[in-house]
C-alpha cells in the first residue's frame, strides 16, 4: 500500500508526534479538571498548592448534587430501555422489512443524530409545554429516548444485518414458533449489539445537556444541568469534582462494554 | 401399489411472471434416498422449500401420508432440515444445539439427555458435546446440524446443498457418512444438490430438474444409461455429442450419417426421427475403444492429444467433421496398446450410442 506505515521513514515519527497532540489536545482539559477537583485552591488554580478531598466531601453532602446525579440515572435508565426497545422493532423492519420507503424510514430514525440539539430541543421544548409535558419526567424521557435512538438502533441493526436468517429458519424447523424462535435464538446471538445499543443509549443521555437545559424544572435537574448551572452561578471545585464523577461514570461503562464485549464474542 | 408416504401434487410456484417451478409431481416411498438435481435456479431448492414451508405454491399440494402439509406451519411439521449454510445456535454448546428441537417440544430432561448422546454418537461427535459452533470445522458444524436434525425422529429429512461449502475431501467424508446414517435410521430423506457426483453416489433415485421441470426421474442407473433427452445426457456423466443426419429406423435400430459422411447403423432409437431429421449421437467418452470389438464400428478421426492418469488414459481426437470428442478407454489391456495404435481410428459400439433430436 502507498501509505503503509512500516514504510513511512521519518514520517512516521511526525506521524505519532502529531497523533499525540490531537489526543493531548483532547483528553487534557479533561485531565486538568480531575486534577483540579482534588486541588485546594478555592479559586481552581494550577498548579494547586495543596490536595484535598473536601470537594468531593461538599458535593457528596449536598442533596442537590446527589438528587441532580439520581436524577441522570434514572432518566438516563429508563430512555436506554426504551430506545433499546423501540431499537430493536425499528431494526427488525429496517433489516427484515421489504416495503417502499425503508431507507427513508431509517434516514428519519437516524436523524435525531445529525440535526443540531438546539434546533429539536426548542422544537421539542415548544411542543411539550403546548401539551404540558415541559419540565416533567415523562418529557424527559420522550426527549431522551429521540436522542438516544439512532445510537440504539446503529449497533441492533448492525447485528442484526451479521446474523444469518437461515438460522433462525433452521430454529423454526426444529419446531420453534417464529416468536420463539427470536427469543431464544435470534436475540441472544445479536446480546452484544443490544448489550452495546443499551449502553450507547444510556450515556447519550446521561451526558445530555442542551436538551436537558430546556426539559429542565426546577425541582427536575440532571447533572449535567446542575453542572452548567452552577458554573454560571459560582465556579466552585465542587463542580469539578461533579464533572470528573460524570467522567469517571462514562469512563466505566466504556470500559465494562469492552470487557464484556471481549468476552461474549469468544 | 401401496399409498404413497409423500406425495408432491402438481407443485407450482411463480413470483411474478417468472414460473420456478411447473407443476412438479413425485410421489416419494417411505425410506426412499430421493435427489433433487439441476443446475442452479431449475427450481429444486424452491420445490424442498415449499415441503419445509417456507415458500407457499402458488398451486398444487404436498401430501405427508396422505394427509396436506401446506395449511400446517413451518414449525409444527416436524420435517427435519440441514441447510446449506452453517445454522448451528452460535451461543448455544453442540449437545445444547441438539437439544434445542426436543426443548421446544417440552420432552423430560432425563429422555432430552438420552436422545442427545444417542444423536452425537449416530454422527460421531461423542467428544465435543460441550464445545460451541465456533470451535468446530464446517464438517463438524454440518454433522451437528444432522444431528439437530434427526433428533426429533422427523418422518422426513431435507438436505439443501449441505456440503457445498466444504472441500472435495471432507465431501466425499462426509456423503460416506450420510449414507451410513440413511442406513441406519431409515429416515427418508429428500435430497437438493447441483454436484452430479454426489446424487450418484448417494441417492435410490434422482429428479433431474431443468427450468422448474422434472426432466426425468428413475436410479442413478437410469439416468446414466437410459437418458431420457439430451440435457440429461449432458448433465450426468460425460458425453460426447456428434451431429448427425437420420436415414432410417427399422426393428429400433437407426442407420445415421455423421457430418463427416460416415454411415453408422444400428444405434440404438428411443424415440422416432423423420428421414432426413437433423439429429445428435450421444457417445459416452468410457464407450470408445481404441481397438476394435466384434459389434463395434469405426470413426476415422485424428488424435489431437494424449494424457496418462495413472488408472486410465484420456484421448482427445477430432472427428473428420471437425467435432472433438473425449476418449477414456477403460480395459487395462487398452491402457497399455493405446500407444501403438496408430491413432487415426476409433471404435465405439452403437448399441451403447444414443440419439436425440438436434
Amino acid at each position: 500500500m502507498l501509505l503503509d506505515y512500516d514504510r513511512l521513514g521519518w514520517l512516521r515519527v511526525a506521524l505519532v508526534g502529531f497523533t499525540a497532540a490531537v489526543a493531548a489536545f483532547l483528553l487534557l482539559p479533561v485531565v486538568f479538571i480531575v486534577l483540579l477537583s482534588f486541588g485546594s485552591s478555592r479559586w481552581l488554580a494550577f498548579p494547586p498548592p495543596g490536595w484535598t478531598l473536601k470537594w468531593y466531601q461538599q458535593l457528596l453532602a449536598d442533596p442537590t448534587w446527589i438528587d441532580a446525579a439520581l436524577t441522570s440515572a434514572r432518566i438516563a435508565a429508563m430512555a436506554a430501555i426504551l430506545a433499546v426497545v423501540i431499537g430493536l422493532f425499528a431494526s427488525f423492519s429496517l433489516v427484515r422489512g421489504e416495503f417502499r420507503g425503508r431507507q427513508v424510514l431509517r434516514g428519519l430514525l437516524l436523524m435525531p443524530m445529525v440535526l443540531p440539539v438546539v434546533v429539536f430541543a426548542i422544537a421539542i421544548y415548544a411542543f411539550f409545554l403546548r401539551i404540558g409535558l415541559a419540565g416533567t419526567t415523562v418529557g424527559f424521557v420522550i426527549a431522551h429516548t429521540i436522542l438516544a435512538l439512532p445510537f440504539a438502533i446503529i449497533p441492533i441493526t448492525a447485528a442484526l444485518e451479521g446474523f444469518d436468517k437461515s438460522i433462525e429458519d433452521a430454529a423454526i424447523v426444529c419446531g420453534a414458533s417464529p416468536l420463539q424462535a427470536r427469543l431464544r435464538i435470534t436475540l441472544p446471538s445479536i446480546r452484544i449489539g443490544i448489550f452495546s445499543a443499551a449502553i450507547f443509549s444510556f450515556l447519550a443521555s446521561w451526558d445530555e445537556v442542551v436538551v436537558a437545559i430546556f426539559m429542565a424544572s426546577p425541582t427536575l435537574q440532571t447533572l449535567p444541568v446542575k453542572i452548567w448551572g452552577s458554573l454560571r452561578a459560582d465556579l466552585s471545585p465542587v463542580v469539578a469534582a461533579a464533572s470528573s464523577l460524570l467522567v469517571g461514570l462514562t469512563l466505566c461503562l466504556m470500559i465494562v462494554t469492552a470487557l464484556l464485549r471481549r468476552k461474549l464474542s469468544t | 401399489m401401496t399409498r404413497p408416504f409423500l406425495s408432491i401434487r402438481a407443485v407450482r410456484k411463480t413470483f411474478g411472471a417468472f414460473v420456478a417451478v411447473h407443476d412438479v409431481t413425485i410421489d416419494v416411498p417411505k425410506g426412499e434416498f430421493l435427489t433433487f438435481l439441476g443446475p442452479s435456479g431449475s427450481g429444486k431448492s424452491t420445490t424442498l422449500y415449499a415441503i419445509a414451508g417456507f415458500q407457499d405454491p402458488s398451486s398444487g399440494d404436498v401430501l405427508l401420508e396422505d394427509r396436506s402439509l401446506l395449511s400446517v406451519p413451518p414449525h409444527k411439521r416436524n420435517i427435519g432440515m440441514v441447510f446449506q449454510r452453517y445454522t448451528l445456535f452460535p451461543h448455544l454448546s453442540v449437545a445444547e444445539n441438539v437439544a434445542f428441537p426436543l426443548r421446544v417440544r417440552r420432552r423430560p430432561d432425563g429422555e432430552i439427555k438420552r436422545k442427545v448422546a444417542d444423536m452425537l454418537a449416530l454422527v460421531r461427535l461423542e467428544n465435543f458435546a460441550d464445545r460451541h459452533p465456533g470451535a468446530l470445522s464446517g464438517g463438524q458444524q454440518q454433522r451437528v446440524a444432522l444431528a439437530r436434525a434427526l433428533a426429533y425422529d422427523p418422518p422426513i429429512l431435507l438436505m439443501d446443498e449441505p456440503l457445498s461449502a466444504l472441500d472435495k475431501k471432507l465431501r466425499q467424508e462426509i456423503q460416506a457418512e450420510i449414507r451410513r446414517i440413511h442406513r441406519e435410521t431409515g429416515v427418508t430423506i429428500l435430497y437438493v444438490t447441483h454436484d452430479q457426483e454426489e446424487a450418484l453416489h448417494l441417492s435410490d433415485r434422482i429428479a433431474l430438474f431443468r427450468e422448474g421441470r422434472i426432466e426425468q426421474i428413475g436410479t442413478g442407473e437410469d439416468l446414466y444409461l437410459r437418458p431420457a433427452s439430451e440435457f440429461v445426457a449432458g448433465f450426468i456423466g460425460n458425453s460426447n455429442f456428434l451431429p448427425a443426419e437420420h436415414l432410417q429406423t427399422a426393428d429400433g435400430a437407426s442407420t445415421i450419417r455423421l457430418a463427416g459422411g460416415s454411415i453408422v447403423t444400428g444405434v440404438k432409437a428411443t424415440t422416432s426421427f423423420g428421414q432426413g431429421q437433423n439429429v445428435r449421437l450421444m457417445v459416452r467418452p468410457e464407450a470408445f475403444r481404441l481397438t476394435p470389438t466384434p459389434t463395434s464400428v469405426a470413426l476415422a478421426v485424428e488424435i489431437v492429444d494424449t494424457a496418462f492418469f495413472g488408472d486410465r488414459r484420456r484421448v482427445v481426437a477430432r472427428t473428420a467433421g471437425g467435432d472433438e470428442i473425449d476418449v477414456r478407454p477403460t480395459s487395462d489391456a487398452e491402457v497399455g496398446d493405446s500407444t501403438a495404435t496408430s491413432g487415426q481410428r476409433i471404435f465405439f459400439d452403437p448399441a451403447s450410442a444414443f440419439l436425440f433430436p438436434a
